[in-house]
């Protein structure tokens, strides 16, 4: 009994605030901007508790505590330095030794980097260059022209491109008229992005209408 | 590719929106050509009654199965009954709509061809939207499939991308026990599969970061593991280039998701009674989308007359 | 000669009996009514973490009939002083497996058994091996190098911008708009609003930005007209208050200055989009930057400064939103661009090196692309054998796995 109240507080709930997001759409106004500091709120606070009990409480005073040395990883002690980082961070909150701070942040950064660099290079560039290089038609001329279609914008298009953001040369003569070719083929795929986008926010539209009118309102099954 | 119009419900609420529609655009094209603003608002009034009416009074169609998507349910298709697949939810209740039907269409085939689960996240919101699928789709449509011998809950590990980068090689220094604290190593289904790079195949479902683009940068290319990306519509775009060689399929967006529920329906009957989002979400979507071309059509109309008759002064 | 072969295969016997030998019911079968496989040799996997032996052998004579009498294989793994235990099972016609479950510490012996209906075949056990781990993947010389390549460049043209080295970058389109739209706001007494993105001073696009913003201010400085900015991460408040100051210097106007020109919004995304929309729509400023990286408020600010009838300039290199800025804005300085205009603005030797450096990168891919693009085409349809292996030869080049 008590589980269907509470069904049905959350729905009413729900739909106090959808509705209160959509009132924007009106004007700005209290409800909405309730409802907005609601969603804040409620999103940092769960965040917050995420990471306090996935990091915080499973990763590190497990680790360092609860587990039975034996079962402990080799590397067991590196949880005390991400600890310590994680301090060292938290030092931000005091004005003068703030710029301590920094120190995790060039970790981060630099691990980030590191990190990225092998990864991003291997799959963004060599395997994507790998991958474009390949024969416009076969030799046995039996492909699809839709499929040699295909090959000839993938390979004209990263050329253009590149072309397009290549800063050491002036965009002129048939390297300009190249250029031109690119950005054509850019806003070919920004037009592709935001059809994309448009499908995207519809979808979340219609899903916040269905809420409505079936789970809420109950005018469908 | 609608192949064919099916009608379902009460045709009379389609009709009325239709032509409330049809009348509000032409009254809106006639407007704008005496250059008259149209409020917003307006604009957005359309828009609520070509999302609502087909929601009303559904209209459903059949979508036929384009390549990218095919790709993935043949690949499911063809794995042997019993391989290991691990399905990620890095995603929000904000993006769910859009992706969550894919997850649980994979999570129904996956199951319908008798192989074995991983069910992770690395969102930390995709853990309760992952809860909802077990709940929804596993435990009321499989209920004879058993926890930890068919599928396992792994649960959310905060640390992005760095979650990936190390279970590509070794699951256990990431997830040492599942979500319920059951150690890796007494759960059967686990008992092969000491890495990522030991899977059949990983459906990445998401969309920000990480996202799929993070499962191929970090587990699909150094593990040489089969990805298929569920993505959002709005990166979509972004995976395309990863295809097919780094991504062996790619679901954009609900159209894709819709697809899928036709492929399983035709492929596995059974399947047909179960509640699909994608396909229902498909109607509200395409007009939707007809009424957004409308205005653009409308809005250029009068941008090159404009143009034209500033021009002539 | 003979004597010390005859020993070595003993000794394999003995191990292989002590260890290696499988138990179970499979393994322990009497009749072997088909032949084992042969030739099975285990050796370090390469280039790994010391956690990988690669196996290798003949298969099974029965393998080769048509149809095989051979149903699959059975990899048996023991540790040298401990038990044995089946690590794997393969089908018919297998001939390698590699075990990537071992440990540096330990040493293993391994041993394969043929299955079939009539009954199961032990192949002679391999010698005790030990994994290896290796510091350096030489499979990946290649990302080394070309790594090393465009890191070469980018230091190369770094030192040459420092030691005075005049170098080119073209002239990015938008830039040239910057002027006349600060210009504009001028002659109509109204604010130019700049939003340097949602993310810290960490973030590449964010220092570009601001970079950018020294130029914006300094004609800003210039012209007398009035600036607003409002950011959402407090180091970018503190580095924008420096850079719009060092501007109203360098323009002689130190006492035009005020720090209320930066203001701290908020780090949480849409309360910053709601207060910046707010500003907009009050203030209504004739001119609005939106410079650095952005995530999905790009189209709501975009749309709103569009309402009040502001020149927009945008320039971010998160690709989704870029077709957000295209749409909605005047001017938009698309991906690379936007570091390309904060290199060209500043002149910085490091941004003008790294711009420079990339570039040799994109023209070694840009040869590359139709070199191969030709020679894969050419190669294929005709079968001219050196296209083939020049195809070839760049397929290995750029190959990462």
């Amino acid at each position: 009994m008590e589980s269907g109240l509470m069904h049905h507080v959350a729905l009413w709930l729900a739909a106090f605030l959808t509705l209160g997001i959509f009132s924007f759409l009106y004007r700005d106004n209290t409800w909405y901007k309730v409802c907005e500091a609601i969603f804040v709120g409620i999103s940092a606070g769960y965040w917050f508790v995420a990471y306090f009990w996935d990091n915080l409480y499973t990763k590190f005073w497990v680790g360092v505590w609860v587990t039975p040395m034996a079962d402990r990883p080799d590397d067991w002690y590196v949880l005390y330095v991400g600890a310590a980082l994680g301090i060292l961070m938290l030092l931000r909150l005091v004005p003068k030794v703030g710029w301590i701070s920094r120190w995790p942040l060039a970790f981060i950064v630099g691990a980030t980097a590191g990190l990225y660099l092998v990864t991003y290079f291997a799959s963004n560039v060599m395997l994507q260059i790998e991958d474009t290089v390949r024969p416009i038609f076969g030799a046995e001329n039996d492909a699809p022209i839709y499929e040699i279609i295909g090959n000839i914008v993938v390979a004209v298009g990263t050329f253009t491109g590149l072309i397009y953001f290549f800063f050491s040369k002036e965009h002129r003569g048939a390297f300009g008229r190249a250029a031109k070719v690119g950005i054509f083929f850019l806003m070919i795929t920004f037009g592709a992005s935001f059809g994309y986008t448009v499908m995207s926010r519809m979808s979340l539209l219609i899903g916040r209408m269905d809420f409505l009118f079936s789970d809420w309102l109950k005018l469908i099954k | 590719m609608t192949e064919a119009l099916v009608v379902t419900g009460t045709n009379l609420g389609v009709v009325i929106s239709l032509a409330l529609i049809a009348g509000g655009v032409i009254w809106l094209l006639v407007r704008s050509l005496k250059g008259k603003e149209v409020e917003r608002r307006v604009i957005f009034g359309f828009v609520l009654i070509a999302v609502s009416a087909p929601i009303l009074f559904p209209i459903t169609f059949h979508e036929q199965i384009s390549p990218v998507v095919k790709a993935v349910f043949d690949k499911i298709e063809s794995l042997p009954a019993g391989s290991t697949v691990a399905i990620s939810f890095d995603f929000d209740p904000a993006m769910a709509p859009e992706v969550q039907p894919m997850a649980n269409a994979f999570t129904r085939h996956c199951f319908a061809k008798g192989h074995k689960v991983v069910f992770l996240s690395i969102w930390a919101t995709g853990q309760s939207l992952l809860t909802s699928t077990l709940d929804t789709v596993v435990r009321r449509e499989f209920p004879e499939k058993r926890e930890r011998i068919d599928w396992v809950n792994l649960g959310y590990k905060a640390g992005n991308q760095g979650v990936l980068n190390v279970i590509v090689s070794d699951l256990r220094k990431m997830y040492p026990t599942d979500v319920n604290a059951v150690p890796l190593d007494s759960i059967p289904m686990l008992a092969e599969v000491k890495a990522f790079r030991d899977l059949s195949l990983i459906l990445a479902v998401g969309g920000g970061f990480p996202g799929p683009k993070e499962w191929v940068l970090y587990v699909g290319d150094p593990g040489n593991v089969p990805i298929a990306a569920g993505a959002a519509a709005v990166t979509a775009p972004q995976l395309y280039p990863y295809y097919p060689r780094q991504l062996i399929g790619i679901l954009g967006g609900i159209k894709s998701a819709a697809e899928y529920e036709s492929a399983m329906v035709d492929k596995y009957p059974q399947f047909d009674s179960v509640d699909k989002p994608g396909l229902r979400m498909m109607g509200p979507q395409t007009l939707a989308h007809m009424v957004i071309m409308m205005f653009i059509i409308i809005g250029n109309i009068v941008f090159f007359r404009s143009k034209r008759m500033r021009s002539q002064l | 000669m003979l004597f010390r072969v005859a020993i070595a295969f003993a000794c394999l016997f003995i191990i292989a009996g002590v260890a290696g030998q499988p138990a179970g019911d499979t393994a322990l079968a009497v009749q072997q009514t088909i032949a084992p496989v042969t030739s099975l040799i285990a050796t370090n996997h390469e280039y790994d973490n010391g956690t990988g032996i690669d196996l290798i052998w003949v298969p099974s004579i029965d393998d080769r009939l048509a149809p095989s009498r051979v149903t699959g294989y059975e990899v048996w793994r023991s540790v040298v002083g401990g038990s044995g235990s089946r690590i794997a099972e393969l089908p018919a016609g297998a001939n390698k497996f590699t075990d990537e479950q071992c440990s540096r510490e330990s040493t293993y012996v391994y041993s394969v058994v043929a299955i079939s209906v009539a009954g199961n075949a032990v192949s002679i056990s391999t010698a005790p091996i030990q994994p290896a781990r290796e510091w350096i993947n030489l499979h990946r010389l290649n990302l080394l190098a070309i790594a090393f390549l465009v890191s070469a460049a980018v230091i190369y043209f770094i030192q040459s911008a420092r030691s005075g080295k005049k170098l080119f970058v073209r002239k990015i389109a938008g830039l040239d708009a910057v002027d006349d739209a600060i210009g504009r706001a001028t002659e109509m007494g109204r604010p130019i609003l700049f939003i340097p993105g949602i993310q810290d001073m960490d973030d590449v696009q964010t220092i570009a930005a601001i970079t950018i913003l020294g130029r914006v201010s300094r004609v800003v400085a210039d012209y007398d007209t009035k600036i607003k900015m409002p950011v959402s991460r407090s180091l970018v408040m503190t580095a924008a208050r420096e850079t719009i100051k060092a501007s109203y210097m360098a323009a002689g106007r130190p006492d035009a200055y005020n720090d209320d020109m930066v203001s701290y919004v908020t780090d949480e995304q849409f309360g910053y989009v709601a207060a910046v929309d707010g500003i907009m729509v009050r203030e209504k400023p004739a001119t609005c930057f939106y410079l650095g990286a952005f995530f999905a408020e790009s189209l709501i600010l975009a749309e709103t400064g569009n309402s009040v009838g502001a020149i927009q300039i945008a320039g971010t290199a998160m690709p989704a939103q870029i077709p957000f800025f295209v749409a909605a804005c005047d001017f938009a300085l698309i991906g690379e661009e936007l570091f390309a205009a904060s290199a060209y603005l500043s002149n910085e030797p490091k941004q003008l090196g790294s711009l420079k450096g990339q570039d040799v990168g994109k023209a070694v891919a840009l040869v590359v692309i139709v070199v191969g693009t030709m020679a894969a085409t050419i190669g294929s349809a005709w079968d001219v054998t050196f296209m083939n292996q020049l195809w070839s030869a760049l397929k290995v080049v750029f190959q990462t796995n």
